[in-house]
């Protein structure tokens, strides 16, 4: 019997374990996730500001080079503009953000950021647009820092957290 | 003049409309596409069109009223989508088009302006807080030239100078956009030559993105968007063209510039703005450029018998001379 009580304490320990570091995964892609919607929206930027590129299509186009899931978030929204259904920016953004919201690993608080885009994205003059995504750059930088300073403690917390815990779990069974 | 295509209007027009007022016009009868001018769009007034010499409304229905209490009536939302989809949800990509006042929309159709201006100097930077919004539809008629092509291009000939006087809404820009096919194409009188067209205000070639949407012939180079004066030195400079066409000619500078361009043997062909030729020659810098005989003829047009309608051809010899 103790082969199996060996067997079913080995198990629960590694499930606990790798619950814990994919945990511990998810805070760190979303370091990465932020990163690729930052770089995605200086992508944005150069396209407007020295193509004039109209938004669908410069949204397309940073779809093209940038990784999922930021990839969803640029295609999506450029797709629907591009339909010519009557949607406006804000709703295809917003419609876009919950897309992105329910494939990513972002917080609402990343979320948000990127929400100021949506009233003020493609209605005003080019001066005023570059202005607009250097700040969402800025507070996307920003963001990418603080989710990069919690990751480190964080991972180790969650990744040895779910090992402890499956531990203690095995030893309150026995 | 005749119509244009019912698909051609349902296609690059009613999609840049918002949904609701684009309901309404899928609903209205296509019979009247035929005659559709202009669509206009005021915030908390009725939706306005004009088929032919009549302004109608149009109520939910998609049914034409005379009645503008039962009309459809436009609302902020109709136009803030409207500008949405014209603008293809980047206005700074037509940052250019809003200081003019217009955006030309695929197949050259234009959707005018209305709003706040915000000024830099005496220059208007933009426009912002739309209130108004014109739909004009273009047309393109072919042959619609032929009566006066005979007296532009007389046969085994060179072109002509020509000056076409007509008030807003005669069907000058149709017809010039024919003459510039046509001489450009070539007729049974003359082999086709060079044209040059200065559209100032995308009117004629309906320039969409750079792209002409008017078929303006085979030898017809297009300056898009470029001032008329600068635009005819410029041409001649480096276009070598045969004949220059441009649209309504009027500043200082254009005066100028069509004395330079037939100076240098190349004809011009253009319209002012005026009912008639006496108007025209109220206008001190039109009458001094008349009298140095720049022109060798002039074309009057009026709506009599509908847009586009001659009502004079006169030679300036004859006009000057008895």
């Amino acid at each position: 019997m103790l082969w199996l009580k060996t067997l079913g304490a080995a198990f629960i320990i590694s499930g606990f374990g790798l619950y814990g570091m994919m945990g511990a995964r998810t805070i760190s892609n979303r370091v990465k996730q932020i990163r690729n919607i930052r770089i995605a929206m200086g992508f944005l930027e150069k396209e407007i500001s020295y193509l004039h590129t109209p938004l669908p299509l410069a949204m397309e186009r940073a779809a093209q080079c940038t990784a999922e899931p930021a990839r969803t978030l640029f295609y999506q929204c450029g797709h629907i503009l591009q339909d010519k259904q009557g949607m406006t920016i804000p709703e295809a953004w917003t419609y876009s953000l919950e897309k992105l919201r329910s494939v990513s690993n972002l917080k609402d608080e990343d979320l948000e950021v990127l929400k100021v885009l949506s009233l003020q994205m493609g209605v005003s003059g080019l001066d005023e647009q570059k202005k607009l995504f250097k700040m969402i750059q800025e507070q996307l930088k920003l963001q990418e820092e603080k989710a990069r300073q919690g990751v480190e403690a964080e991972c180790k917390i969650r990744a040895y957290g779910g090992f402890i815990l499956g531990t203690t779990v095995v030893i309150l069974l026995l | 003049m005749g119509g244009l295509n019912d698909e051609a209007i349902k296609n690059h027009i009613v999609p840049y409309l918002s949904p609701v007022i684009k309901e309404i016009f899928l609903k209205m009868h296509t019979q009247y596409f035929k005659g559709l001018e202009e669509i206009r769009l005021r915030i908390g007034q009725p939706l306005l069109i004009k088929v032919g010499d009549r302004d109608y409304t149009l109520n939910k229905q998609g049914k034409l009223e005379d009645d503008l209490k039962r009309a459809y009536f436009v609302s902020a939302d109709d136009i803030y989508r409207s500008v949405a989809a014209i603008s293809d949800n980047s206005l700074y990509a037509f940052e250019e088009e809003i200081r003019r006042g217009f955006i030309t929309l695929p197949g050259g159709h234009r959707v005018g302006l209305a709003g706040r201006t915000v000024m830099e100097g005496h220059e208007v930077k933009t426009i912002k807080d739309f209130s108004a919004l014109s739909f004009r539809v273009a047309r393109e008629i072919q042959g619609c030239s032929n009566e006066v092509l005979a007296h532009i291009y007389p046969r085994d000939l060179e072109p002509v100078n020509t000056l076409f006087v007509s008030a807003p809404r005669c069907g000058k820009t149709t017809i010039l956009r024919d003459v510039a096919r046509n001489l450009s194409l070539g007729t049974s009188r003359g082999r086709g030559c060079n044209v040059v067209v200065i559209d100032e205000r995308s009117e004629l070639a309906g320039a969409y993105r750079g792209r002409a949407q008017m078929n303006l012939g085979p030898r017809t180079d297009i300056l898009d968007g470029c001032p008329k004066a600068l635009g005819m030195i410029m041409a001649i400079r480096s276009l070598s063209p045969h004949v220059l066409i441009t649209d309504e000619i009027g500043r200082k500078e254009d005066i100028e510039a069509v004395q330079e361009c037939v100076n240098a043997g190349v004809a011009v062909i253009t319209s002012i703005h005026a009912r008639n030729i006496e108007e025209a020659q109220k206008r001190p810098l039109l009458r001094e450029l008349l009298a140095t005989g720049a022109f060798d003829i002039l074309v009057v047009l009026s709506r009599s018998s509908g847009p586009g309608t001659v009502e004079e051809i006169v030679r300036w010899d004859s006009l000057c001379c008895g």
